[in-house]
């Protein structure tokens, strides 16, 4: 071999080493979607991000639905990933493969670009065919229209609230939950008088601590301009913004969120209330089964209360979670059947569903007494879109970067002018 | 003989024949996969739709108004900096003490060096609890010693986030360059040491005179291998602080990564990652030219 050849051959191999860079980078070329109809078989693959506390209850569901119809469905979970990572998963195998035949999603924001790039089905015949509009609950399915495409099959509807530790409120002398805004500061005060954190929440990702700033702009503006807001359609240049950013400025100056709340996990510092270490957190009910009884404690030591607005009508945050048919299966009419399998009432109450959108599967007092009486209190009042649904993630990320820039003390509130530009660019887009 | 005859018949072409295999390899998984990328670069794909339309260099005229982009830039070149300049001069430090009659050396050797083969997802988690304001050991050790004002929220306040993740960086990428170095140590011959030393030289000025020289080709490796790693800084940002708080410990590759896969601009996100991997192949091209003139 001659030395060109060889300097050739180590230069090639050299630059390989970088060539790589690029193509990990960006996951390379890839199958834009669309279209091609898989073959139909009996198998059928369901992606979710089941936790492992419940993922059992699940399988077990679908086991028995395979044994009535002859089918094979295979249940893949990614667990604790959040919104936050789970749908580049599902992107990334959506485009790499043929990706699941059925998977679950948030609604809103989080599965809106699942529906636009129609990747995933429109199920209008099969809400016809198996009645859903009847079942389920019509604010939901709402939840998951996308331009009047019904492109998912809510199954559960989540009220973010306050959930507490009760042995933490009683050191601080607090004996009953707050019923105003004016309260629920005044035992913060008391609980950090005796030590203790109140309020734990953790910004790693931005949706968490952004549960609180959601609920004080609820109280500061009220229903009907905090929906207007979320639409882009008042301006976030006004004093009732403002007052939210300083409100949320005053949490963290007052010490009523954990040192570095900023930088949490929110999967390590949610379940705090559980430890003892914080008194309470801003969660929905599946934190009954994740936290509470998972780490093998009594409902009867906590409690929950809804967050106290102030205003009319009372509402918490909240948002829905259901399933999606990929628009390539070849199984497509097998998926459907399962999904009303799953939102069956039966169903529901076998898997345990703390919030379902279901009528006739409210969660079992005795397995679920928290959840059931969160569903009692609170269950019929309306609810806002939970913030990380109600806007794209970039605008999301932008917004909660807003926040992050204010608790650090380099914005100041009236950093609600930044939050207009933000919003008008989304909603001009 | 025969072998001969054979290279004769095949001609020129017998060398190329030989490569087919792992050429089809590479063009395949690397070749086919970039330039895939740099067509979407010029698009406007969303990274989940069938359809797109070709928007020229649009994208690339974007990033410099970008405000994270400069955010990410400033990061890069600051992680590139400290991450290179650090590491390596510990790995230097550490590779002459091993070098020398320590007891020990195999173990020590693999102490310094268990770091860099860590999953760095691991490396995340144990320092995250690390640096925990409130329960974590370094503000635990902070607050023992009475140091209780210089305990900070160390990932979560923008002015400390991106040294913090720093640290296991340096932390891990310590045990590469001591061993390249060690091993280009255990290769200068004791003579010169020797007559330098009946010359009168001193240890400094052996040190500057004759083991700095005699480590060019190993600083040279360990410098553009630890640049073109430091540009494709990902991993530790993502697990640790994901890119927060805000955006404040953005680097380029998880900005990227932000914009292809969690913000549906694949378009705009792959125009990030050839920008990335121009960078990349500009600082590794004096090593691959003096990889083949060594070669040849």
């Amino acid at each position: 071999m001659n030395s060109f050849s060889r300097r050739g051959f180590l230069g090639l191999t050299s630059a390989a080493a970088l060539g790589a860079g690029l193509s990990a980078c960006t996951g390379g070329g890839t199958s834009t979607g669309g279209g091609a109809t898989q073959s139909a078989s009996n198998d059928l693959r369901l992606f979710t991000y089941e936790g492992d506390e419940t993922i059992g209850l699940l399988k077990a569901q679908i086991k028995k639905f395979d044994a009535q119809n002859g089918t094979t469905t295979t249940v893949d979970s990614l667990p604790g990933s959040g919104a936050a990572v789970y749908p580049d998963k599902l992107r990334t195998e959506l485009l790499g493969g043929k990706g699941p035949d059925i998977w679950r999603i948030w609604g809103g924001q989080i599965g809106s670009p699942f529906a636009k790039a129609k990747q995933a089905l429109d199920l209008t015949p099969y809400y016809s065919k198996y009645g859903w509009d009847s079942k389920i609950n019509t604010a939901a399915i709402g939840g998951m229209t996308f331009d009047g495409v019904k492109s998912g099959v809510p199954f559960v509807s989540l009220g973010i609230g306050a959930w507490y530790n009760k042995s933490l409120f009683a050191k601080a002398g607090v004996s009953a939950a707050p019923t105003t805004y004016a309260e629920l500061e005044a035992v913060n005060d008391k609980l950090v008088a005796v030590g203790v954190t109140p309020c734990g929440l953790g910004g790693k990702y931005g949706w968490d601590i952004m549960r609180l700033f959601e609920y004080l702009l609820e109280h500061t503006a009220g229903p009907a301009l905090h929906d207007k807001l979320l639409t882009g359609a008042e301006s976030w240049d006004r004093p009732e913004v403002v007052e939210a950013f300083t409100l949320f400025k005053k949490w963290q100056d007052k010490k009523w969120l954990p040192q570095g709340a900023l930088g949490l996990d929110p999967a390590d510092i949610e379940p705090g209330y559980v430890q003892g270490k914080t008194a309470y957190t801003i969660t929905g009910p599946w934190t009954e089964a994740a936290a509470i009884l998972n780490a093998k404690k009594s409902p009867s030591a906590f409690g929950n209360f809804e967050l106290p607005t102030g205003q009319k009508p009372a509402r918490h945050s909240g948002f829905v979670e259901g399933y999606m048919i990929n628009a390539k299966t070849g199984n497509a009419d097998k998926a459907a059947a399962l999904l009303d399998f799953i939102v069956q009432p039966a169903t529901q109450k076998a898997m345990q569903i703390s919030a379902s959108t279901v009528k006739g599967a409210e969660p079992d007092p005795k397995a679920l007494p928290l959840s059931a009486e969160w569903s009692q209190k609170y269950g019929s009042n309306p609810f806002y879109t939970i913030q990380d649904q109600a806007f794209p993630k970039k605008q999301a990320d932008q917004y909660f970067s807003v926040q992050s820039d204010l608790l650090q003390g380099s914005v100041a509130p009236d950093a609600a002018k930044k939050m207009q530009d933000i919003v008008s660019a989304w909603a001009k887009s | 003989m025969a072998g001969t005859v054979a290279l004769k018949r095949g001609g020129r072409w017998s060398p190329w024949l030989f490569a087919i295999p792992a050429l089809g390899v590479y063009v395949a998984f690397l070749v086919y996969p970039a330039l895939s990328s740099l067509w979407f670069s010029l698009t406007n794909w969303d990274g989940l739709s069938a359809s797109y339309k070709f928007v020229g260099l649009s994208n690339y005229f974007k990033l410099p108004h970008d405000p994270v982009v400069v955010t990410a830039v400033k990061n890069n070149l600051i992680w590139t900096v400290v991450t290179i300049a650090v590491p390596t001069a510990i790995g230097l430090l550490l590779a002459i003490a091993l070098n020398g009659k320590v007891r020990g050396k195999p173990i020590l050797r693999l102490v310094f060096y268990t770091p860099a083969v860590l999953p760095l997802v691991s490396i995340a988690s144990i320092w995250g609890w690390l640096y925990n304001p409130q329960y974590g050991a370094i503000n635990s050790a902070l607050r023992a010693i009475g140091l209780d004002g210089l305990a900070q929220a160390w990932l979560g306040q923008d002015s400390t986030a991106l040294w913090a993740v720093m640290v296991p960086a340096i932390w891990l990428r310590t045990g590469f360059p001591m061993l390249l170095y060690l091993a280009a140590l255990q290769g200068i011959p004791n003579e010169l040491y020797e007559a330098a030393t009946v010359d009168g030289a001193t240890k400094w000025q052996q040190f500057w005179h004759i083991t700095m020289p005699s480590l060019r080709p190993a600083h040279y490796i360990v410098l553009a291998l630890s640049l073109i790693d430091s540009f494709k800084v990902f991993d530790l940002i993502y697990a640790m602080t994901y890119g927060g708080p805000g955006t404040s410990t953005q680097v380029m590759g998880t900005w990227m990564y932000f914009n292809v896969f969690q913000y549906y601009q694949a378009g705009y996100g792959t125009a990030i990652a050839v920008v990335i991997t121009l960078v990349a192949i500009a600082v590794g091209i004096p090593y691959v030219r003096s990889q083949t003139r060594e070669a040849s």
